[in-house]
């Protein structure tokens, strides 16, 4: 911040400067020429010269004038490259005035038009071709390249009048403050020129630590893919056990018991057949607490959405998400309450719609399904259609089969069919009070 | 985005704003500059005239302003709503610089009247007004009616910067009382060198026989003269070339150097003329006008009888000789430029004002018809106050006929720079033409120098 406050003061100082020595040389003019006018050394001025002399006052009051609207001129901030020639034009235009009004006897104001062209640079059109303007103008105003065509009355006329001590003091003045607004607009030019090296330097410095923070970035997305992929494979191999051990505690446990059982029958058939009718009971009993086993497995397997919300609201949610992923349209209807299910008929209704769905989605390519649920007595109907193109020959895969057999379990049926689509009725009846017992 | 357009409009409008002040300020600059020649009409149109209080011809006549206050006062009847004023006291040796002053200080009156030596300094600074313009559009003007010598002395690089407005050629007084005495014939105005050198033979003499001559021949014939006569062209028109190798040139300096031997190495002058010693010396008409008339006449050329006559011709010229003349020229930072021209054009070529000339001032009026008139005619006569056979010819031819004014900057120092030439080549011993050669080459040199495009000290 402070580093760009710099070049700005030293433009200031600079214009000061340039104010300071105008008025300066202004005023000496001024002074000398109504001084010839005084002592009554007139006509040798006028021997001297080869133009007639401005009156003395207008001199430093129009140069006033002239450095005010410069100034003006410098003050004004544009990104339009025409306002900015136009700018330009009206510097050069009233600073070539003033150097006419000063007997071109100090052009150092043009270098204020270079320094502010300068410090516009880098946003500049035609950056250079308005220096090489600026630039040329700078070199032709010189006093003796004018003084013959033009008949310019030189600076040492009018300090002629003075005394030859004082004369050399003013002249050496007059050169010491024009190295001086020489070497301001040095250091502003290199003050300027560090400013926008540094500033490249930090938008290259940030540039790099841009790219580092992005192979990083990419290094752990591809660490976070493998990792993802790892505990996918753990889940499944995890889930895996799990079932192996369920089925070889409740399953492999039940049927060595009914098998031993059985066994034992076969053997006792003969012999006692009373026996056997108990061992028989027994081993329903087996059978049966294996049974309940088995559906506890099952219960731990359940889908997640059941497991944390009642069915109703888990069904509109994956509707909801199935729409969202596959973009399709789904009707959802139902009639009947879907409270007060046991958990075995809440999975299979909520895995029918899900199958269903994907089904059409992935078979049917469809982009609009039905889906109904009503009750009559005591059985609950799923009656889902979609707008796929169906298949002419159902052959019945792994998922509905699945569905048939769940339903089996169940005591309910399934049915499906072609019609503009692909159909599927669904009816479960429904075990009241089972699990409310 | 909406709150970005705004900001950016502020920033143009002030931008706008900024450009406005700037040019006001620009503008503000450029009238201030041109402050002096506007015109601001009031009631009354007042135009200003610079004028010095005594006479350009060195005699106190007691008539200083008279022509400029007939003048003004025709001019105020003329042209209602316009005064004219001037500033009087100033005396004729204040007056260039008191011009200067007031030039330099912008408050130079719109007219002035200017002196020969100051003319090549103001038009070349730029600070008289072209006339041409003026001459051109108005057709009451004629300059056929000015002498066509007295005119172009106000011409500078083509361009006519003033008018003249009285003026007087330059005549040789012969003392007929000696040439009387001597038996010589006053010679006729077709006379030449050969002439003037017998008469000067003729009465040079030791009268009272003690071995020096005490009766001298002619004194104040200078080489200017002698060159003038001889019809030498001694400038080329722009003052870069000078002409010194000149056959001509040869002519004349041989011709003064023989003049100059007789009187024997005495350098004689204006004093021994008025005491009736010298027989010829040339003058201005002005001086004849002053001295011829009654009362001054007793007081400086008593003792003896004396006339005025047109230069002696040269051998390959005519009886060509000097005009001086008193100019009038309009400010080039006026503010009245239309009426100074009337006013001007009304004390320069109206002959009502012109020919009061002859009553107040000693100059001879730059209007040919005034000059030539039977009115001055006989008021030159009245004034001599004898019928002295005075041939108002001899004034026209000589004011017609004078020579032509070459007109450059630095002309005053080209020719003193002639001047050491011909004092150097009269001094020395060796051949005329080689140092005419040397002299021209020293003399291009500095012409060059002071002319050329680098002018300044």
């Amino acid at each position: 911040m402070n580093n760009n406050q710099m070049p700005k003061m030293v433009f200031f100082g600079m214009l000061n400067l340039n104010l300071i020595i105008i008025l300066y040389i202004s005023g000496v003019i001024a002074n000398g020429l109504s001084g010839y006018a005084r002592e009554n050394t007139a006509v040798s001025f006028l021997q001297q010269v080869h133009s007639m002399p401005m009156v003395p006052w207008k001199i430093p009051v129009m140069a006033f004038l002239l450095f005010g609207s410069l100034v003006l001129f410098l003050c004004i901030e544009t990104e339009s490259s025409f306002l900015v020639y136009i700018k330009s034009g009206l510097e050069i235009l009233v600073s070539l005035f003033l150097i006419y009004i000063l007997n071109f006897s100090y052009t150092g104001i043009l270098l204020l038009i270079l320094a502010d062209i300068i410090r516009r640079f880098p946003k500049m059109k035609w950056k250079f071709t308005a220096i090489g303007i600026v630039c040329g103008v700078y070199l032709l105003t010189d006093y003796n390249l004018f003084s013959g065509r033009w008949h310019i009355t030189s600076f040492d006329t009018y300090l002629l009048y003075y005394r030859s001590d004082v004369r050399s003091i003013m002249l050496a003045l007059r050169n010491i403050m024009n190295s001086l607004n020489m070497l301001i607009f040095i250091i502003y030019t290199i003050l300027l020129m560090r400013d926008q090296m540094s500033e490249k330097e930090r938008i290259l410095q940030l540039n790099e630590q841009l790219n580092r923070a992005n192979d990083e970035l990419q290094q752990a997305n591809k660490q976070m893919e493998e990792y993802s992929r790892e505990s996918v494979k753990n889940a499944e191999t995890r889930e895996r056990n799990r079932l192996a051990r369920e089925i070889h505690d409740t399953l492999g446990h039940t049927l060595t018991g009914i098998i031993t059982g059985l066994d034992a029958c076969v053997t006792l058939l003969d012999l006692a057949p009373e026996a056997v009718k108990e061992q028989l009971t027994v081993i329903a009993d087996v059978a049966r607490n294996g049974m309940t086993d088995v559906r506890r497995s099952v219960k731990a397997l359940r889908p997640d959405a059941l497991e944390k919300m009642e069915l109703e609201k888990a069904l509109v949610q994956m509707m909801e998400e199935s729409k969202r992923a596959s973009n399709i349209e789904i009707d959802y209807c139902c009639t009947a309450p879907l409270t007060h299910f046991n958990k075995d008929e809440e999975e299979i209704i909520y895995r029918i719609v899900q199958e269903s769905i994907t089904n059409a989605i992935r078979h049917g390519k469809a982009d609009k399904i039905l889906i109904a649920i009503s009750m009559e007595y005591n059985v609950i109907n799923i009656w889902i259609k979609d707008n796929g193109i169906g298949c002419i020959n159902i052959e019945k895969g792994f998922g509905l089969h699945h569905m048939e057999e769940r339903l089996g379990m169940l005591h309910g049926s399934l049915n499906c069919f072609n019609n503009n689509g692909f159909v599927l009725e669904a009816s479960i009846p429904i075990r009241w009070g089972e699990e409310m017992k | 985005m909406k709150k970005r357009d705004k900001s950016v409009d502020k920033i143009e409008r002030r931008n706008i704003w900024i450009i406005l002040l700037g040019c006001v300020m620009f503008l503000t600059a450029l009238c201030i500059m041109w402050l002096g020649s506007l015109s601001f009409s009031g009631k009354e149109e007042v135009i200003t005239i610079g004028v010095f209080s005594d006479s350009y011809w060195e005699v106190q006549n007691g008539y200083s302003y008279q022509i400029l206050e007939d003048a003004i006062d025709l001019f105020e009847e003329e042209n209602p709503g316009v005064r004219v004023e001037y500033v009087s006291g100033i005396l004729k040796e204040d007056y260039p610089e008191w011009l200067s002053e007031q030039l330099i200080l912008g408050k130079a009156p719109d007219l002035f009247l200017l002196f020969d030596e100051n003319f090549n300094d103001l038009a070349e600074i730029g600070a008289l007004k072209d006339l041409s313009v003026f001459i051109e559009k108005d057709h009451g003007f004629s300059a056929e009616s000015f002498y066509t010598s007295a005119l172009d002395c106000g011409r500078y690089e083509e361009k006519q910067y003033a008018l003249p407005y009285e003026c007087a050629p330059r005549l040789m007084f012969v003392n007929k009382t000696i040439l009387d005495t001597e038996g010589v014939e006053v010679p006729g105005g077709d006379w030449t060198w050969d002439d003037f050198y017998e008469i000067c033979k003729a009465v040079t003499r030791d009268l009272d026989g003690n071995g020096t001559p005490d009766q001298y021949g002619t004194v104040g014939y200078t080489w200017k003269d002698a060159f003038d006569a001889n019809g030498v062209k001694l400038f080329d028109e722009g003052g870069r070339e000078c002409y010194l190798t000149d056959e001509k040139v040869t002519q004349a300096i041989l011709f003064m150097e023989k003049l100059e031997g007789l009187s024997n190495g005495y350098q004689v002058t204006g004093r021994d003329f008025d005491l009736g010693k010298v027989a010829f010396q040339p003058m201005l008409f002005s001086e004849y006008r002053a001295y011829k008339s009654y009362p001054l006449s007793i007081k400086k050329y008593s003792g003896f009888d004396w006339e005025c006559l047109s230069m002696p011709a040269g051998e390959s010229g005519s009886s060509r000789s000097q005009l001086d003349t008193l100019m009038l020229a309009m400010n080039e930072n006026t503010s009245h430029a239309q009426t100074a021209w009337k006013f001007m054009k009304l004390l320069s070529a109206d002959e009502r004002i012109q020919s009061e000339i002859f009553d107040y001032s000693e100059g001879v009026s730059v209007i040919k018809e005034v000059t030539e008139s039977d009115k001055t005619l006989r008021l030159l006569i009245d004034n001599s106050g004898e019928n002295s056979g005075f041939n108002l010819d001899t004034l026209s031819n000589a004011v017609d006929h004078a020579a032509v004014v070459v007109r450059f900057r630095d002309y005053e120092e080209a020719v003193a720079e002639v001047d050491k030439a011909v004092r150097d080549i009269m001094e020395g011993s060796t051949n005329i033409s080689t140092q005419q050669i040397i002299w021209n080459r020293k003399i291009n040199t500095f012409l060059k120098n002071n002319t050329g495009d680098s002018k300044n000290p």
